[in-house]
């Protein structure tokens, strides 16, 4: 009689287990992301890869004669060949894209990383200065860097034939190479990302404990020695991350290239991803779409390989804060003027040269009877002189554009900041379940995919039968842009979720507080700055992308970056200018905004 | 003969003096510990010795030969010193394995492979740490790692060894165990030894020489068991010994020679010092270790048990005597229950006598209370 009630106790049956399951917030958030998730990032992919091997309408079954949706692996073979077409359209583009992704890779680290060892190791001058100004073009777009290179260097001789502020002032045409191609889009993809490198490499030697160096001084090494045989090994660590991180992205860079590459016909794999793809040979650009999305998870795979390896280390600060900093001596000034010179040539004169760019008529010819604010405030009176469209400032298309980018901006940030709050609390209150952990990666998953490959795999979605109704809409920017720039906002979520003890939620569980409130009355305050920077981190990302957009916009003039972007390729130089100077200023006043609120800014936070 | 001498050094962060005006001799094959609070100078001191850190002002000579000196504008970089420098966070290099760090020191010196090897081996034998040659910091305890620093620290073989608070990180077992070994280095290894702490048991118990410091200032430089049997001032009264010293406050009335009478508790007593007193004024205060305040049937100063700590080897009992409460400690373990009322008597000839103004010692010797 006792036996049987002791095993009655002890059953579970499946109906208690699944109301204990349901019962915890935490639970139902998880199934719930789960879902979503699995359809949002596991269906495109499904969608992506059929594409991969059918025959499309237009291009693809005119070539091949073959009824539309027939099974081919045709796509593969004719990419992969090489004969000449496969050659132009998928051998030369993998390798650019290598040599830019390389290329940036170690021009990044190495200016970053020379920058931050001068900045917390060295006697150099105006520290703050510098240190403030160079993380200037990491806040700015990467293309903001690309278009000041073309409106600096380009000249009579090349491309557009332009005539750009070098050969306008000094009379200098520079070679093409110089001008466009893989040179430009290294040395601008390397700048841009150098302050991340700068931001990285700075932050490990800043809190690596001065004592590792300072018992080496003891023991005779040289300042020389020292950097060699201890500093550079154990920030290696933290240098091949961030390089990998630069790698990945400048593989993937697609308005980088664009802008530099296409006037002499040089292609990365992303650029001619979107070139097959318009050009009707969906097939094969989604072929390549899929190599980045692999090529992303094997770096990703090789960064989790590499930072969990037993020579990783974290570096503690030890009990000496100051270390003695290497005096530079003579070398102190010419380093510092060449330093200041440098970041403010990449990072001020670019906001000059836009706005300058923006108010004469004839490019190329600085002086000021050339100059008008047309671009900017011209009716449509006077619009015939500044082509088909009023100025910036009084169309009602831009801002409609404007309005639009905002509004997505806005609905974005809310929709990726409340969903990477909930999964952080959720996967940190779940902490060590396959579901939690699963549904962390997925979460995470978007971030391996390039952009334009994202992009890329919407598209092919949106145009399928089944979800027509989605082409072309605000709810499909909506919901692409959600995913793609969730991986910041659950990872911050998790972050922030981490530092709160279980203690805290469980004291107000006992007095009966329920969950709603505890998370809005006790979890939410206590990280609210880093909660809210979860909100405007995507505002800033989507006032900032391009490439996705173009592709899924349904026409050029719906966003103001796809705007930018058109304006770009169809030789507006003025209105392109006008448009990226009122970019970078609403992206520099959100994150003054932000940094105010918060505490939290673009430049300190998470970035990639 | 590596004897350090400290004159007039002083050393300023902005506007706060971190140490003020230091005098001192480090004598050959000593083994002296800078002993205060924390804040209260020493780690500053053993940086500016050991050239990490530059002295506003002042002079410093390791063996004879000026290493700093602020008129003259000498500053020899730390490698220049012949030291060695044990951090209070071991300080090993995480990239590189225990042979590796301790080898690096020998490399910088360019000793070939073979002489370094030997020597490596010799250090791993002395620190019982062979088994983790080819390991990596990060894989080995708190105590081995602090092993493997001291080897790093030794294999140059310095004349002068700097510690900083090498034991704070460990457990209190491995501290004790350690504590043993590195006097026993100390005697191996011919080196003069100069150790940070704020751990007064760990100075009394290691060192040659004691240099107690407070807020910058130099304030006993002496044996540790002078510093015990005879502190300097209050500061250093209090800040040696373990259950701290009774301090009872008392009124002046009669100096005469080495004798002198006091009222204290409500009582009157004679203290007798050794040498004649001098510089008491009106009000004094008598440090009795708590040792010399045994609970005895007769004694003179009655009081009630406020709590008793037995440890098995001796019993601490607090007894409160009016507004004063006062440690005994008695040898064995004793329990007495809460507000038992007991008699306590002062005896020994280690009392001392403080002038309660200007805080300091006026002499040593015997309380009588009558």
């Amino acid at each position: 009689m006792k036996q049987t009630h002791a095993d009655d106790l002890r059953r579970e049956p499946l109906i208690y287990k699944l109301r204990a399951f349901i019962t915890k917030p935490a639970n139902l958030l998880l199934v719930f992301f789960l879902t979503v998730l699995v359809l949002l990032s596991l269906l495109p992919l499904v969608t992506m890869l059929s594409n991969m091997f059918t025959i499309h309408l237009g291009t693809e079954k005119k070539l091949t004669r073959l009824p539309t949706g027939t099974w081919t692996l045709i796509h593969f073979s004719n990419l992969f060949k090489g004969d000449d077409w496969s050659r132009v359209n998928f051998w030369d583009p993998l390798w650019n894209s290598f040599i830019v992704a390389f290329g940036s890779g170690i021009l990044g680290i190495a200016i970053g990383g020379t920058v931050a060892w001068f900045i917390t190791r060295s006697d150099l001058k105006c520290k703050k200065f510098i240190s403030s100004v160079f993380v200037f073009p990491y806040m700015m777009p990467s293309w903001t860097l690309a278009l000041f290179w073309t409106n600096m260097f380009q000249n009579s001789q090349v491309g557009g034939g332009n005539v750009g502020m070098i050969e306008a002032i000094f009379g200098i045409c520079m070679p093409e190479w110089f001008v466009f191609g893989l040179f430009p889009i290294i040395v601008v993809t390397g700048l841009h990302y150098s302050p991340f490198a700068y931001l990285l490499i700075g932050g490990i030697l800043k809190n690596m404990d001065a004592t590792l160096e300072e018992s080496a001084t003891i023991l005779k090494a040289s300042r020389f020695t020292i950097i060699r045989r201890i500093t550079i090994p154990i920030v290696m660590p933290a240098i091949l991350s961030t390089f990998l991180l630069i790698f990945s992205s400048g593989f993937s860079s697609y308005t980088v290239p664009v802008f530099l590459g296409s006037a002499v016909k040089c292609y990365t794999l992303s650029t001619k991803m979107r070139a097959l793809i318009q050009a009707g040979y969906q097939g094969q650009g989604y072929i390549i779409a899929f190599i980045s999305i692999i090529l992303g998870c094997v770096i990703l795979g090789i960064n989790q390989w590499f930072t969990g390896k037993r020579k990783s280390f974290t570096t503690v600060t030890g009990k000496s804060g100051q270390v003695s900093l290497v005096k530079l001596r003579k070398a102190n000034w010419p380093i510092s003027i060449v330093m200041i010179v440098l970041v403010t040539f990449f990072a001020i004169v670019p906001l000059i040269s836009f706005a300058l760019e923006s108010i004469i008529r004839q490019p190329g010819n600085y002086r000021l009877s050339n100059m008008t604010l047309q671009f900017w405030v011209g009716t449509e009176a006077s619009a015939y002189e500044t082509g088909m469209i009023s100025g910036i400032l009084l169309n009602l298309t831009m801002w409609k554009a404007l309005g639009r980018q905002v509004a997505l901006a806005l609905v974005v940030a809310m929709v990726v900041g409340t969903s990477g709050m909930l999964i952080g609390y959720a996967c940190v209150r779940r902490r060590g379940s396959r579901l939690s952990r699963f549904v962390e990666s997925l979460a995470f998953f978007p971030y391996l995919m390039p952009s334009m490959a994202f992009g890329t795999i919407y598209l092919a979605m949106a145009t399928s039968d089944s979800f027509k109704w989605l082409y072309g809409s605000f709810a499909l920017l909506v919901l692409v842009s959600a995913i793609k720039f969730l991986p910041f906002a659950s990872r911050s979520g998790v972050n922030s979720m981490l530092q709160i003890a279980p203690e805290i939620e469980e004291a107000a569980i006992i007095f009966g507080v329920p969950w709603r409130k505890r998370m809005t009355r006790i979890l939410f305050p206590i990280q609210k700055s880093s909660i809210l920077s979860g909100y405007l981190l995507p505002v800033i990302s989507v006032m900032r992308e391009v490439a996705m957009y173009t592709l899924l916009v349904s026409h050029a003039r719906y966003l103001l970056t796809t705007m930018l972007f058109s304006f770009n390729q169809t030789g507006y130089a003025q209105y392109g200018s006008a448009v990226t100077l009122l970019i970078i200023v609403i992206i520099m006043l959100i994150n003054a905004i932000t940094n105010k609120l918060t505490g939290a800014s673009f430049d300190k936070g998470i970035g990639g | 003969m590596p004897e350090i001498i400290l004159e007039h050094v002083t050393k300023k962060f902005d506007k706060f003096v971190a140490v003020d005006d230091l005098n001192m001799v480090i004598e050959d094959r000593g083994f002296v510990t800078l002993l205060g609070p924390s804040g209260c100078g020493k780690t500053t001191t053993l940086r500016m010795i050991a050239g990490l850190e530059t002295p506003t002002s002042g002079r410093i000579l390791i063996d004879g030969k000026p290493v700093f000196d602020s008129q003259k504008g000498i500053n020899l970089p730390p490698n220049k010193r012949d030291i060695g420098f044990l951090f209070q966070n071991y300080a090993l290099w995480p990239h590189m394995t225990v042979y590796e760090n301790i080898a690096f020191g020998l490399e910088m010196l360019k000793w070939d492979k073979a002489a370094i090897r030997k020597r490596v081996d010799e250090l791993l034998a002395l620190l019982k740490i062979e088994p983790f040659e080819k390991r990596y910091p990060a894989e080995l305890s708190g105590g081995q790692q602090q092993r493997v620093a001291i080897a790093r620290t030794l294999a140059p073989s310095p004349k002068v060894l700097f510690m900083d608070e090498p034991l704070s990180n460990l457990d209190a077992k491995l501290r004790q165990e350690m504590r043993a070994e590195l006097k026993r280095l100390h005697s191996d290894t011919n080196s003069t030894f100069v150790y940070v702490t704020h751990d007064q048991l760990e100075a009394m118990t290691l060192s040659t020489q004691v240099c107690l410091m407070n807020e910058g200032l130099l304030q006993q430089y002496a044996p540790p068991l002078t510093t015990y049997n005879a502190p300097a001032n209050l500061f250093v009264a209090e800040f040696v010994g373990n259950p701290t010293m009774n301090f009872i406050p008392a009124k002046v009335e009669t100096i005469a020679g080495c004798q002198v009478t006091l009222s204290l508790l409500g009582k009157k007593a004679v203290f007798t010092a050794k040498e004649a007193v001098e510089g008491l004024g009106e009000e004094a205060v008598v440090g009795v270790r708590p040792e010399f305040l045994p609970i005895c049937e007769d004694g003179p100063i009655e009081g009630t048990t406020y709590s008793t700590l037995p440890a098995g080897m001796e019993t601490t009992v607090k007894v409160s005597c009016g507004d004063t409460m006062l440690t005994s400690v008695v040898f064995g373990s004793v329990d007495y229950a809460i507000d038992t009322p007991v008699k306590l008597s002062v005896t020994g000839e280690g009392i001392a006598l403080f002038d309660k103004q200007s805080r300091m010692s006026v002499g040593s010797g015997r309380l009588e209370v009558l």
